[in-house]
Order: C-alpha cells, then sequence, then structure tokens
C-alpha cells in the first residue's frame, strides 16, 4: 500500500499511543479508498497525509488525554546502526531517545507541521494542504518549533 | 525572533526558494548576524532530527487488516473503477498481504511525482552520493565499459558519452533512486565538480525544467520515453553548457 509507512509515521506522532495511531490509520485507508475518486491526482502523500490528520482530529479524544503522554516505545524497530559498538549503539539510542521526547513535549500545531518538513520532507506548500493553515502560518510555526525544539533540547542536554 | 527576514532565511534552508530570491536570501544571511545563527541551529538540529529521532513504519498486521478491510468494501462494487484507483489499490486489493510490498513498488512508479519531489528529489540523491563517497560504482571513461554495465541493474539504457574534449570528462556509473524510480546515473567532472547525469524511465511526470535545491543546480528534460536530469553545484551556464552537449548528442 502506498505511502502507509507515511501515514502511520504521522499518525503516531499525532497520538503518541501505538494503539490509536492504528485505529486511525485503518480510519483513514478506508475513508481515502472511498473517496479515491476524489483526488485530483498529483502527488498522493499529502492527500493521505491530510485524511490522517482529519481523522485524528475527528476522534478528537485523544487531545483530551494529552495531560499523560506515552513516550514512544522502542518495539517497533528502534534505530539500527551498522555500528558494532554496543557503547555507541546506547548513545545513538538515548540520543534518539531524548529528541523523540523533546518533540513529543511540543504542541499539537507545531509538532504536526515539525514532523511534515523534518520527517516527511513536504514542502510548505503542501504541508498548508495538510494541515488546513495558511503558508504563512506554516512558515511562522515551523520557526517557532523549530526554536522551541532547540531550547528544550539543549535545556535536557545540560541537565 | 526579531530580524524581519527570519521567516525568508527558513524557506531558504528549506529549499523552498529558487533563483533570484534564494540568491538573496544567501546574500542577507552572509550580512545578518542573526540569521546565520539561525541557519547554524536548524541545520544541527535537521541533522539531528534526520539522524535520530524515531521514524515509525507501519506493523505488518496493520497492512494485513487494512488489506482485508479494502477486500471487503471493494467485493459490492459492480462498476468498472477508474484504472487510477485499480492501480492505486492494486496492493490492498489482492489481499495477499505478501504481494503488498510488489504492488507498492508498482503503484509508486504509476503515479508520477510532482515536479516539486523530483526537484528534491535528484538533489538529495546527488548530495547523498557525495557526503556518502558513493558517486560512483563503476569508474571509467570509456563509455564501453560503463554503458553495458547498467544493463541488468536499471531498466534504461542511458546515454552514455565522453566530452573530455570539450571539459567534461566522463568519469562513472552508479545505480540510484528518483522519486522512488531506478535510475541510471552518468557521472561526468568539470575541473572539481562532479556533475550527476539521472536516467530514468518517463511516467508522464511533469518535470521542474530547472530548479535549485541547498545550492544544487538541476536542469530536467525529457527525450524520447525517458526522463534526465543534470545536478551539479556549478553556476548555471556552465551546467546548460553541459546539458547542450548530452542534448546535442542525444539529436
Amino acid at each position: 500500500m502506498p505511502h502507509l509507512d507515511a501515514a502511520y509515521n504521522l499518525a503516531r506522532w499525532l497520538c503518541r499511543s501505538p494503539a490509536d495511531a492504528e485505529d486511525i490509520v485503518q480510519d483513514a485507508m478506508l475513508r481515502a479508498f472511498r473517496a479515491f475518486d476524489g483526488f485530483r491526482g498529483g502527488d498522493a502523500k499529502p492527500w493521505l497525509l491530510a485524511i490522517v490528520r482529519n481523522c485524528w482530529r475527528n476522534a478528537g479524544a485523544d487531545r483530551k488525554r494529552r495531560a499523560q503522554i506515552a513516550l514512544p516505545q522502542d518495539e517497533d524497530g528502534g534505530l539500527v546502526s551498522a555500528d558494532p559498538d554496543p557503547e555507541a549503539v546506547a548513545m545513538e539510542a538515548s540520543q534518539s531517545r531524548k529528541l523523540d521526547e523533546v518533540i513529543a513535549l511540543l504542541p499539537n500545531e507545531f509538532r504536526e507541521v515539525l514532523v511534515l518538513r523534518e520527517m516527511e520532507d513536504m514542502s510548505y506548500r503542501e504541508i498548508a494542504e495538510i494541515t488546513g493553515a495558511p503558508i504563512g502560518t506554516v512558515m511562522s510555526r515551523l520557526a517557532r518549533a523549530r526554536t522551541m525544539l532547540r531550547e528544550k533540547w539543549t535545556a535536557r542536554e545540560l541537565v | 525572533m526579531n530580524c524581519p527576514e527570519l521567516l525568508r532565511t527558513q524557506a531558504f534552508l528549506d529549499g523552498e526558494l529558487t533563483g533570484d530570491a534564494a540568491r538573496e536570501a544567501e546574500r542577507h544571511i552572509a550580512a545578518c548576524d542573526e540569521c546565520r545563527a539561525f541557519s547554524a541551529n536548524i541545520a544541527e538540529l535537521s541533522d539531528a532530527l534526520r539522524a535520530n529521532v524515531t521514524s515509525h513504519r507501519a506493523p505488518q498486521a496493520l497492512h494485513s487488516r487494512i488489506g482485508a478491510l479494502l477486500d471487503k468494501e471493494n467485493a459490492p462494487v459492480d462498476f468498472i473503477p477508474r484504472w487510477r484507483r485499480r492501480e492505486f489499490w492494486s496492493g490492498a486489493l489482492s489481499g495477499v498481504a505478501a504481494s503488498a510490498l510488489a504492488a507498492a513498488i508498482t503503484v509508486f512508479a504509476l503515479l508520477p511525482p510532482s515536479a516539486e519531489t523530483l526537484a528534491q528529489s535528484v538533489a538529495d540523491a546527488h548530495t547523498n552520493a557525495l557526503m556518502s563517497g558513493k558517486i560512483i560504482q563503476v569508474a571509467s571513461s570509456s563509455h564501453h565499459t560503463v554503458k553495458p554495465w547498467f544493463a541488468g541493474k536499471v531498466e534504461v539504457s542511458p546515454p552514455v558519452a565522453d566530452f573530455a574534449q570539450q571539459g567534461f570528462p566522463l568519469i562513472g556509473g552508479r545505480v540510484d533512486k528518483v522519486a522512488g524510480s531506478r535510475a541510471a546515473v552518468v557521472v561526468y567532472n568539470h575541473g572539481r565538480h562532479e556533475i550527476d547525469l539521472f536516467v530514468w524511465p518517463d511516467k508522464g511526470a511533469q518535470l521542474p525544467g530547472e530548479s535549485t535545491r541547498h545550492g544544487y543546480h538541476a536542469i530536467f528534460w525529457k527525450n524520447g520515453d525517458l526522463n534526465f536530469a543534470a545536478v551539479c553545484d556549478m553556476e548555471g551556464p556552465e551546467l546548460h553548457k553541459f546539458v547542450n552537449l548530452v542534448r546535442t548528442e542525444q539529436d
């Protein structure tokens, strides 16, 4: 299935619980399938991600549970490193864990633009399409997201 | 955040600007302390994110479950769906999880990527090859060596010629990807610059013409059933000269 990994990744970063993410992706794929005749061609990825985001918003319940953040779990893959040195591997894993945690702490509207830009390589125009925000807003949110992330990340490194 | 140009600086770093706008942004960054620091921060952060942050992959069970659901969904439909619909979902509709992967690859090739995706994709492939030091998989200045090397590795047989006399010697080739399609890359030299000539099958994608991403210039064109992109960090005129050589050879 095309772009299923991208859909799942976005859902995971939006809801943070693997079970919720699976429900949302399943819902989104069904909707995408039913609505496919409305797809005007071009790149299907932003179109599908927009549907994922809508499903997540409709599910809504997740945001009420926002206070209890389930941290990203290790079981789905982790990072594969070619480095055989276990210490280096452990360092890398903890580095990744740290950044994952800091991203999870960002407010939704900032987290989503960051994930779409940095992980899914979406352009500003595509992010605007997916999030339904004007391009100017996308740009300022992205700048805020990066600044916040950087501050939080630096603060953690010092701890 | 005080500098009024900060968002433009960011757009430049994200590869959103081309031509004059990009050059102007670049000049501003050189002159503005705040934007320079911001650039360094973004670059560092972006590297850290790409290297360290978990990119979640859909579990196999989810693949299968959705496949089964879409199968059911399709059952009562008695009209003939449009070809796009069939092709796009063929992976899911087969109902066999194992075939989903093969179908996903086919589907990827069937849906033409956007010009934006192509521009980013060739620039990424070029920089990745440069950074990993694996720009050449077959090193040779002879087209008799380079051309046959591609046979069986990619579905295209790229035109390969040596332009040493014109200042663009052939140095080798490699196999790479452009927006999910396997591409033959013929590699040339010009002074201290390396030029990648990407060649991949035309699937009806709209090509960007010319693009600039992170300081790398790319020129796209079509010839017959092949798509071409020449990518390099050289200024426009030199790259155009190279493209003209290749195109003259083709005609």
